[in-house]
Order: structure tokens, then C-alpha cells, then sequence
């Protein structure tokens, strides 16, 4: 068995929302509610839900870019919840992010070489010519050429700037990405383009991966495991081939059944009601009962805590749900 | 096609002139639209899907773009050549027009009530009392719940499948044979984007208008149009019936964006690519313009020596002859 690169345990992420003359706390966006998970060396995790259901944030807190508020983060098995800055700064090299819109993530200032030889500088301290070597090498294995390091973002399209953007994430050899709707800003086209490019490096630079999107057809090519995220909870796990041959939690069962396909093989389709609910002031018991097609008794009232339990190897849903059915 | 052609668009041409250089946006561009029915327009970012809207609306500023030759025939009346006023007549009427951002297509300062009426006010010649019960019976219609209450909302307080329901109820207010839906969906999450195409296909039984919807997405192509145009910079590649467009598409182009499309399957399948990008449309290259990408582009092709244009190669098919050839 491959040992993990990262687990999380029970990690909580609450943003405070302050009001008033002295900024009293009057309440917590809770964006993440108790969610533990690992990911294995060399597995890609995609991680699927709809807007405010969390995903970002819980991907920016395994990683310490925002602090969670409760909950223990390991990485390699070394608990890296409580280390100080500097000891974390020593591992960020470890960890790099790509980001949905490569047109706000890249600085329009500078040159790509500066973009991608940042870090480098930061982390590595070597001398200019290696430096060079490694830069002109990363930008030929993301589908680039040399004399592109030259030119200012601007002067590239957007499935370049997701190049551009990439090349920045592995110039430091990282082991963990965070690919954070990576391609969700982009064409059709383009889109294949770059889950290709994500794959092809992904063997060669052994990397481990959380792929972030709401698109579940897009999680259906790229990732091995998938986890579905509904305001804060994870609400279902499995990989990839059960979760979509037989998804058990009514949230992932919608969200296949609707999501726009040219060639449909199953007719049926069981339309969510109403919006996402706010994370403010989220349903007791089971946050999926609001919107819930056939809730059970015990599930309408609020009454069952949330929390998953394992119903094949591997397959694991929220109990809720798993006792409704 | 020659059912009740509601809209019969001949040779549209759109172009822009930019500095010295001129912008083919829309470089001959035909088909029907037939009453009832729905009508896909799909392609990529710049492939002149939303300029062909525009042009029918007679949206596009005139000192910007000339709309030169062509025809825009609805009603016994070329478009092109109506003089304001009398566009304005039809506009928000009989053809009305959704956007893909509702928040931004929506008037923050103003509530529901006044931007719904506004248009029934000057279209119907309704006072004031009558066009807010118009409006909320509009609301109603598109499935806003409380209506007598929302109807007073700011866009601000509503979500974003709410604003765009209340766009619709805008542009179906004044009962219009023909409502145009520019990405209608795109910038909604998954579970409510069903929820849109849902409430579209329902008021179009009701209503009986045609809808010209456009979008990036096949997959929503196929589950909301009864016809299918694909379009690459600026030029048709292909028109069909959507089922016979899936099944036996003949442009390669069109082959290639099935193939590409993401698709939800329980086996993994491989990632196809289309290499490269879509061309500048201020030099795009002579001939066939998609010859650039073409996988496999024949001899004459190649050379850029073919004119574009289509020709009927199954009764209601069109495609582009340098693909046919």
C-alpha cells in the first residue's frame, strides 16, 4: 500500500463575521465542517462541488494558506498543523497551487521568466545559469517555447497563461498540487489541452494531486478517487468508476443525472429545488435535507448528525443518506 | 428547413473596423430559425456566436460595427435596414434578448417591479397598476416563489438562478416570438443550470416562442435545441438537427469537439486533443479558416485555395464543402 502524502483529520474552517460598532463576532461562515480525508502518494483526489460548498477553502487550508480553526493536518505523516512560519516556509516548495483564472493569476508587470523563476529565487539558492536551465526546461515541458519567456503575460492567450501558470507550480519540484478549477476559465479546446498537459507531468514529476472543479464530467476524466463536497460536509467518497456507476449519496445522484451530456444513456433526471442554503446559518442535522428529493422522517426533522460511514471498501457516504436509502 | 422559417438570416456579415486592420466577426453567416423550435449556436470564445445575437438585436454600435450586407428577414422586414425607432418597436417585444451574467445585465439601483414594467409600459401601453400585475404574474410564471414580495427585491438580494429567472421574466413579458439566450447558464452552478434549461423548455411548450440559445457547451446543446449551428471564426461549419449532428457529424471540426467533449462514463477513457488555437480573427487564414487545426486537412485544403461555404450533403444537412470535399 502507498503511504499517504497527505491526511487530514476533522478539519474545520470558520470565517468569523463581525458587526457593529466594536466589531463583535455575531456569527461564522462555516465553510468547512469537520472533513478528514488522505490522499495516497500519486493519486489524483478530485474534489467536486458547487459554488460555496467549500472546496477552495478546504483546499487552501490543507496547505495552510488560510489557518484552520480546528483540526490536524499531516504531510507524510509529520503533523504540520502547528509548525511555525518558518518551518512552513521551508515546505511550501512542497506544496504549489494552479489557479482558475489565468488571467488574474498572473502578475502583468513582469516578464514570464520572472513569473516562473520567482520561486526558484526564493527557495533555491542557485546560481543564474542553472537557474536559466531549469526555467527554459520547465517552459519547453509545458508546451512553451524559450523565446516565450521574454514576453509579458498579455501577449498570450488564455490556455498559454494556464501554461504559464503551471510552469510556475512545478519550477520547484513540488510533490503536492492543488489544481484549483484549472480549467474551468477556458474553451472546449483548450480545456483537453490542458488536462493532458496536467496528466502527461503529472508522470513525469510523480506528482500528487487535488483537483478541484464543479464539473463532474471533467472529475470524471482526470480524477482517480473523487470526493463530493455540499456546503462544508463531504458528503460522499469513492473512486471514480463506483462513484459514477453507483453514486448512493441524492446529491451525487443529481449532479450526474443532470449534468449536460451529448450522448445521455439515462433518461431520468431528478432536478435539485431551490438554491444552496447559507453557510451562515446552515440545516441542523443533514445540510442536504432542504433540498433533499425524498428526505426520510428522521432526516426532515434534523435530527441525524452528519458523518460518513463506509458501505463497500473504499465507498464511503454521509449516514444520513446512507440509511434513507 | 423550409417549415414556418420565423427568422430566415441570409449572408450576415458583421465586421469591425479596429485601427487599420478590420475584424471579420461574423463573415457570412445563414440559417432558419422555425417557430416553436429551438436553435443552438455553439463554438468557441471569438467564433462569433454572440455578435450574430447582437446583430440581430441591432445592438452593436454603429460607428463600431457595419453590419454590411445580408439579410436579417423576420416578419417580411430585412433588420439591417429598420431605422431605430422602428427597431426599437421590435426589440424587447417580439425578439427579446437574456445575457449570461444576470448581475451584471440587471440594474442594481432599480428593483424588479420597475424593470419588468418598464418594457411592458412601452411596449403593450399598459399603466402602471396593470403592468405590475403583468409582472408579477410573470414571476410567477418562471417560478419565483412569493412573487408579490419579490417583486419589490433589488437584483442584489436575489441568488443567481433567482436573477436569472427574473431575466427571463423580462424578456418573456411582452410574449415574444423569439427570445435569444446568450449563455443563459454558464455562469450558474450545475444543480441550477438544470434548473434554467428545465424552466426554458417548459415555457417554451407553454408560450410556443422560438429560442435562439447560444452556448460553448454540446452537452447542454443536446439536451435543449431541435437544431444545432457550429460556428469557428466568425464562419458556419455546419448546420444540422441536433440528433443528426451528434450522430453523424461531417465536419471535423464538429467531430473533434464531440470527441473532446468531457463526458461522464464508468470506464476511463483517454483525453482526445484538438492542437493548437483558434487563429486571430484580424488575419485569419485564407480558405477554409479552420485548415490551421484541421487534423486532417486534404490537399486543396491545405493550401488555402477552397472557398468557404455550404452545401447540403443529406436533406436539412449542411456543412462546409472544403470538409465535404
Amino acid at each position: 500500500m502507498k503511504s499517504n502524502m497527505i491526511r487530514v483529520e476533522n478539519i474545520k474552517k470558520y470565517f468569523p463575521i463581525k458587526d457593529g460598532f466594536f466589531n463583535n463576532k455575531s456569527g461564522d461562515v462555516k465553510a468547512v465542517e469537520n472533513v478528514s480525508f488522505e490522499i495516497p502518494e500519486g493519486e489524483i483526489l478530485g474534489l467536486v462541488g458547487e459554488s460555496g460548498s467549500g472546496k477552495s477553502t478546504l483546499g487552501r487550508a490543507i496547505i495552510r494558506l488560510i489557518e484552520p480553526t480546528q483540526g490536524n493536518i499531516f504531510y507524510k505523516n509529520k503533523n504540520i498543523t502547528k509548525l511555525s512560519d518558518s518551518e512552513m516556509r521551508k515546505l511550501r516548495k512542497d506544496f504549489q497551487i494552479i489557479f482558475q483564472d489565468p488571467y488574474a493569476s498572473l502578475d502583468p508587470r513582469k516578464k514570464v521568466f520572472d513569473i516562473i523563476s520567482q520561486g526558484l529565487k526564493v527557495h533555491e539558492k542557485i546560481d543564474k545559469n542553472s537557474m536559466n536551465q531549469r526555467v527554459e526546461e520547465i517552459i519547453q515541458d509545458v508546451g512553451l517555447q524559450k523565446e516565450h519567456l521574454n514576453r509579458y503575460p498579455h501577449e498570450f492567450s488564455g490556455g498559454q497563461r494556464q501554461r504559464i501558470g503551471i510552469a510556475r507550480a512545478l519550477v520547484l519540484n513540488p510533490k503536492f498540487i492543488i489544481a484549483d478549477e484549472p480549467v474551468s476559465a477556458l474553451d472546449v479546446t483548450i480545456q483537453a489541452q490542458i488536462l493532458n498537459l496536467i496528466l502527461e507531468l503529472k508522470k513525469k514529476y510523480s506528482l500528487t494531486i487535488l483537483f478541484i472543479s464543479h464539473d463532474l464530467s471533467v472529475i470524471n476524466q482526470i480524477a482517480d478517487r473523487v470526493m463530493v463536497m455540499y456546503l462544508g460536509h463531504i458528503v460522499e467518497v469513492a473512486n471514480t468508476s463506483n462513484l459514477f456507476s453507483n453514486p448512493q449519496h441524492p446529491y451525487t445522484r443529481s449532479l450526474i443525472e443532470t449534468a449536460p451530456q451529448i450522448f445521455r444513456k439515462n433518461k431520468k433526471k431528478t432536478l435539485l429545488k431551490g438554491d444552496i442554503p447559507s453557510p451562515i446559518n446552515p440545516p441542523s442535522g443533514c445540510v442536504f435535507r432542504t433540498r433533499c428529493p425524498n428526505p426520510g422522517i428522521d432526516c426532515k426533522g434534523g435530527n441525524i448528525e452528519m458523518g460518513l460511514i463506509e458501505i463497500e471498501p473504499g465507498h464511503w457516504v454521509d449516514q444520513c443518506c446512507a440509511n434513507c436509502n | 428547413m423550409n417549415s414556418e422559417n420565423l427568422l430566415s438570416i441570409k449572408n450576415l456579415k458583421t465586421h469591425f473596423t479596429v485601427g487599420e486592420s478590420v475584424v471579420k466577426a461574423v463573415d457570412g453567416v445563414s440559417f432558419n430559425l422555425e417557430a416553436g423550435k429551438t436553435f443552438a449556436i455553439v463554438g468557441e470564445s471569438g467564433s462569433g456566436k454572440s455578435i450574430t445575437a447582437l446583430s440581430i438585436m441591432g445592438l452593436l454600435p454603429n460607428n463600431l460595427a457595419q453590419t454590411e450586407r445580408g439579410e436579417i428577414l423576420f416578419d417580411n422586414k430585412n433588420l439591417i435596414d429598420l431605422e431605430e425607432n422602428e427597431m426599437r418597436k421590435i426589440r424587447g417585444n417580439r425578439i427579446s434578448m437574456i445575457f449570461q451574467e444576470p448581475m451584471t445585465s440587471l440594474n442594481p439601483v432599480y428593483d424588479l417591479s420597475y424593470q419588468i414594467s418598464e418594457t411592458i409600459i412601452l411596449h403593450q401601453k399598459k399603466s402602471k397598476e396593470q403592468a405590475r400585475k403583468i409582472a408579477i404574474e410573470m414571476l410567477d410564471l418562471v417560478g419565483i416563489p412569493e412573487p408579490q414580495k419579490r417583486i419589490d427585491s433589488y437584483p442584489h438580494e436575489l441568488s443567481g438562478g433567482m436573477r436569472q429567472r427574473a431575466m427571463i421574466a423580462m424578456a418573456l413579458s411582452c410574449n415574444p416570438k423569439i427570445l435569444i439566450a446568450d449563455e443563459p447558464t454558464t455562469a450558474l452552478d450545475v444543480t441550477i443550470q438544470a434548473q434554467i434549461i428545465d424552466l426554458m423548455q417548459e415555457l417554451q411548450k407553454k408560450l410556443g416562442m422560438s429560442i435562439i440559445f447560444i452556448t460553448h457547451d454540446l452537452g447542454v446543446v443536446s439536451e435543449i435545441s431541435d437544431h444545432v449551428m457550429v460556428m469557428y471564426l466568425g464562419n458556419v461549419m455546419e448546420i444540422a438537427e441536433t440528433s443528426e449532428l451528434f450522430n453523424n457529424p461531417l465536419h471535423s471540426y464538429t467531430k473533434s469537439l464531440i470527441d473532446i467533449a468531457p463526458q461522464i462514463s464508468d470506464e476511463k477513457r483517454e483525453i482526445k486533443v484538438l492542437r493548437g488555437e483558434i487563429p486571430s480573427p484580424t488575419n485569419p487564414p485564407s480558405g477554409c479558416v479552420f485548415r490551421t487545426r484541421c487534423p486532417n486537412p486534404g490537399i486543396g485544403c491545405k493550401g488555402g485555395d477552397i472557398d468557404m461555404g455550404l452545401i447540403e450533403a443529406r436533406p436539412g444537412h449542411w456543412v462546409d464543402r472544403c470538409c465535404y470535399e
